[in-house]
């Protein structure tokens, strides 16, 4: 060990302590809620409650999901990574938001689009006679989850890409006469091994715990997944029997994905780390068929969604055909009257909070990689991503309820609790990437701890804590489930206006605040994602 | 790489601490003048059209609305209970079935307002009484010929594949429905069974059936008689057809809480809710009060409706939900 690693122990240990309480605080208290009423029903209760027909078949079904989902979408996520980050810089800057588009756009928005575009009476079937068969059923719940879910593998890939190692490999493979192919399987993939598990730990609790898009597309076919089974109880909730049984449902969702999860998280512990090269990406040949294929993908799962959404909040009525004699902005007249101004202010407040603190958190937290503390940490950081936003809030609100019942901050720690996950990964898989020696060389060299930090360790970091708060700020920005249980007199957010106009059932309102909720986020990755591309 | 913990450790509680500082505190009650916290279910305009009838009515005072949605508003009222008590003074639900439950678990006191005549009978519980009809009708299609009649035309072949329901599990709207025909004679579950065999399909909210009759994506449905009258006054191509053999009518319950911080203000909220001027309110926002003398929105004539036995169905409802999705669950 280096002179640098003795002043560090003692620190670092008080790091240690300190990230555990605030684990403790943020996600095992609230989980500690939700463990105390599932087993009030007792051990039978319990076994009663997940032995029931209807949740076993939304187990079974939860899983299948989830695992085609992470099937599909992190190939695909770290194809396109490959693809994007390997052309020219000025290419990259303008496919980057593309590829994000599909995360850009919240998830119920982007159900509710592929309804419109592509379902019966939607888009396609008025004007070519085509609707998209399977959409209202597990095909369609596929099709739009990994839709959202390939962005997201995207950027963990990417932000694993940025500090990686292979481009000197990847050009001797090559100049020893090794084919693309052969380069990919044996240099690019095995370096990737880190960013792909995690994209895939992720991916997989984000699909466990999606909720509008089976609610929207499995509902009309009587496709339970166990989100939705917990808000059907949550509706009857009222009656204590099926209180306790939607908690143990949420808790089985935790279990699932620690099984899911966990393995992948004490092998990523296991995995060595290599040596950095920051040198500039190559540049691929084939630039202009990934720029065909990144507008394709876009423009059909994102695009004309999107357009759908945007024509029926300008629409009068529904039903009308959308042409400008029944165009109207009456409908986001609508959607701004009464709260929505400072709900709107409310949301982009609590969002920017979290993409400040979510990064911070995810840093501390990989920061504890190799010590052991650290994945039990991590796991149960993934944990409360994975409880569903109704079943955590109430976990959440059992918690803290007594001080902070009614104020934004009580909303703010729901986020953290949820949302922690999202600043560790990218920064789990940037960090190990990067390696020890430059940070020994500098404290050897007499750099203090603070300047090792800000001119050592940051600024490769800097791609994935940005992808880190990017993450922190969309999911916040757009959390509904959580904000509309937990807000109080003054803290209503953007989302208990959605929520609200959507009860009102006003479609073409609901459109009008879909536009809003989705707006300010495009306009702020079409400014902040081409800037990240000149790092 | 183990030297950024305290530096990073530093800057996340700086952040922290500036969290902390820019929310929002509790507001402080005033003495004199009525302050309550109301949680309902009850649409956004209604509540607000409502209350500030109440704050005119009461000058100075201050209602705190928590409004959610009949789930969400199950989970704040669940988590409360496990962190201190109940904090509201009023309940103002959509439907009887989880009132019912909340006085059940003794979270209600006996209903508060000694004189408030003219509500129906059927509107009238020990805890809680209703405030306004919602009734479930059928949408249709504009030019669907024939139109249907009544309740029992949707098993005819002539909807075959064309009728769009709510789904009961979400919301308790929609559950009356289910609830009225599993008790009503010549319907039951088989009415379902029915339905399902002549390709009635469902979809999730109440709302969302007008907007697939309207769009075209089915032909007939079944939904609450306001979102067919606003469709409609914004050139939605739908009809509402009142069927003959009766609306399924439901009553929208207030309740006082038993453990109420403000009980004056909250028995002084609960009877303006059932004075003329609050029921007026009510029949401005699209619902039918309770109030008899009160005119509400149109109806055909000799409209007549339904209910169903709310008493019988009270703890039965995910029971009936299960026999519901054995038939049109996947």
């Amino acid at each position: 060990m280096t002179a640098s690693a003795v002043p560090a122990r003692r620190p670092g240990a008080a790091a240690v302590v300190l990230i555990a309480a605030l684990v403790g605080l943020l996600v095992v208290l609230p989980l500690a809620g939700l463990v105390r009423v599932a087993a009030g029903g007792g051990l039978a209760g319990i076994a009663r409650a997940l032995a029931a027909p209807q949740s076993v078949r939304a187990t079974v079904h939860t899983i299948a999901l989830a695992a085609v989902v992470t099937a599909l979408a992190v190939p695909g996520g770290a194809a396109l990574a490959l693809g994007v980050e390997r052309q020219e810089p000025r290419r990259r800057r303008v496919l980057r938001p593309v590829v994000a588009s599909g995360l850009i756009v919240p998830e119920f928005v982007l159900g509710f689009g592929w309804t419109q575009a592509y379902g019966p009476a939607g888009l396609t079937d008025r004007l070519a006679g085509i609707p998209l068969p399977g959409l209202y059923g597990p095909a369609g719940i596929v099709l739009v989850l990994a839709t959202h879910a390939v962005p997201l593998a995207y950027l963990v890939v990417t932000a694993g890409l940025a500090v990686r190692a292979d481009v000197d490999l990847h050009r001797a493979a090559r100049a020893s006469g090794a084919g693309r192919w052969a380069a990919l399987r044996t240099i690019t993939l095995p370096l990737l091994r880190v960013p792909l598990l995690a994209a895939s730990a992720l991916v997989f609790a984000s699909v466990v715990n999606s909720f509008a898009v089976p609610q929207l597309l499995g509902t009309p076919a009587g496709f339970a997944t166990m989100s939705t089974l917990v808000y059907q109880d949550l509706n009857l909730s009222a009656d204590p029997a099926a209180f306790t049984d939607l908690t143990v449902v949420a808790l089985a969702m935790v279990l699932l994905v620690l099984v899911a999860v966990a393995p992948a998280e004490v092998w990523l512990g296991a995995v060595r780390t290599r040596p950095p090269n920051l040198d500039p990406p190559v540049p691929a040949g084939s630039g202009r068929l990934v720029t065909a294929a990144v507008w394709a993908f876009a423009t059909l799962t994102v695009g004309l969604p999107v357009l759908a959404v945007l024509l029926a909040a300008l629409t009068r009525a529904p039903g009308l055909a959308s042409v400008p004699a029944n165009w109207t902005l009456a409908n986001f007249a609508d959607a701004f009257a009464g709260e929505t101004g400072a709900a709107l202010a409310r949301s982009l407040w609590l969002a920017a909070a979290a993409a400040l603190l979510v990064p911070a958190l995810g840093g501390l937290l990989a920061g504890l990689r190799g010590r052991l503390a650290g994945r039990p940490l991590a796991v149960a950081v993934t944990l409360s991503y994975a409880v569903p936003g109704s079943a955590l809030a109430v976990g959440v609100a059992i918690g803290y309820g007594r001080w902070l019942a009614g104020t934004a901050l009580i909303i703010l720690v729901a986020y953290l609790a949820k949302f922690w996950i999202l600043g560790y990964l990218p920064v789990r898989a940037a960090l190990d990437r990067l390696s020890a020696e430059p940070v020994r060389a500098a404290r050897v060299s007499g750099a203090g701890p603070a300047t090792t930090l800000a001119t050592v360790v940051l600024p490769p970091l800097r791609t994935a804590l940005a992808s880190a708060a990017a993450l922190a700020f969309l999911f916040a920005f757009h959390e509904l489930t959580m904000s509309s249980i937990l807000y109080g007199p003054g803290s209503q957010t953007l989302a208990v206006v959605v929520l609200n106009q959507r009860e009102l059932g006003n479609i073409g309102t609901t459109s009008a605040l879909a536009v809003v909720l989705t707006v300010p986020v495009c306009l702020a990755a079409a400014v902040l994602l081409p800037r990240r591309g000149r790092t | 790489m183990r030297n950024i913990g305290p530096a990073a450790v530093l800057a996340a509680a700086v952040l922290l601490a500036a969290g902390c500082a820019g929310s929002s505190g509790t507001p402080a009650a005033t003495a004199s003048a009525p302050a309550l916290t109301l949680y309902t279910s009850v649409t956004q305009n209604t509540v607000d059209a409502v209350v500030a009838g109440f704050a005119a009515a009461h000058p100075g005072a201050k209602v705190d609305v928590f409004r959610a949605t009949t789930g969400s508003l199950n989970a704040r009222i669940a988590a409360d209970q496990r962190s201190g008590g109940l904090k509201a003074d009023v309940i103002w639900g959509t439907d009887p079935l989880s009132m019912q439950s909340y006085a059940d678990q003794h979270l209600l006191r006996a209903w508060p307002v000694p004189n408030a005549s003219g509500v129906a009978a059927a509107a009238q519980a020990r805890y809680f009484w209703g405030t306004r009809w919602l009734y479930l009708v059928l949408v249709t299609a504009r030019g669907l010929n024939p139109a249907p009649r009544s309740w029992s035309d949707l098993t005819d072949p002539a909807y075959r594949g064309v009728v769009a329901l709510p789904d009961p599990a979400a919301a308790g709207s929609a559950f009356a429905a289910l609830g009225y025909f599993s008790q009503a004679p010549g319907f039951g579950l088989d009415f379902y069974k029915r339905l399902k065999a002549n390709g009635a399909t469902q979809v999730s909210t109440v709302p969302e059936v007008v907007t697939a009759v309207a769009q075209g994506r089915a032909k007939v449905g079944l939904t609450l008689d306001s979102e067919v009258r606003s469709a409609t006054a914004k050139g939605s191509p739908v009809n509402l057809v009142w069927p003959a053999d009766g609306a399924i009518s439901l009553y929208s319950p207030i309740a006082q809480v038993a453990t109420a911080p403000h009980a004056a203000a909250a028995t002084a909220f609960c009877e303006y809710v059932l004075s003329a001027d609050a029921q007026r309110r009510i029949a401005q926002t699209g619902w039918q009060p309770i109030l008899p003398g009160i005119p509400g929105p149109p109806q055909p004539s000799g409209a007549t409706s339904v209910s169903p036995d709310w008493t019988a169905l009270f703890g039965r409802q995910r029971q009936l939900l299960q026999q519901y999705q054995a038939i049109f669950g996947a």
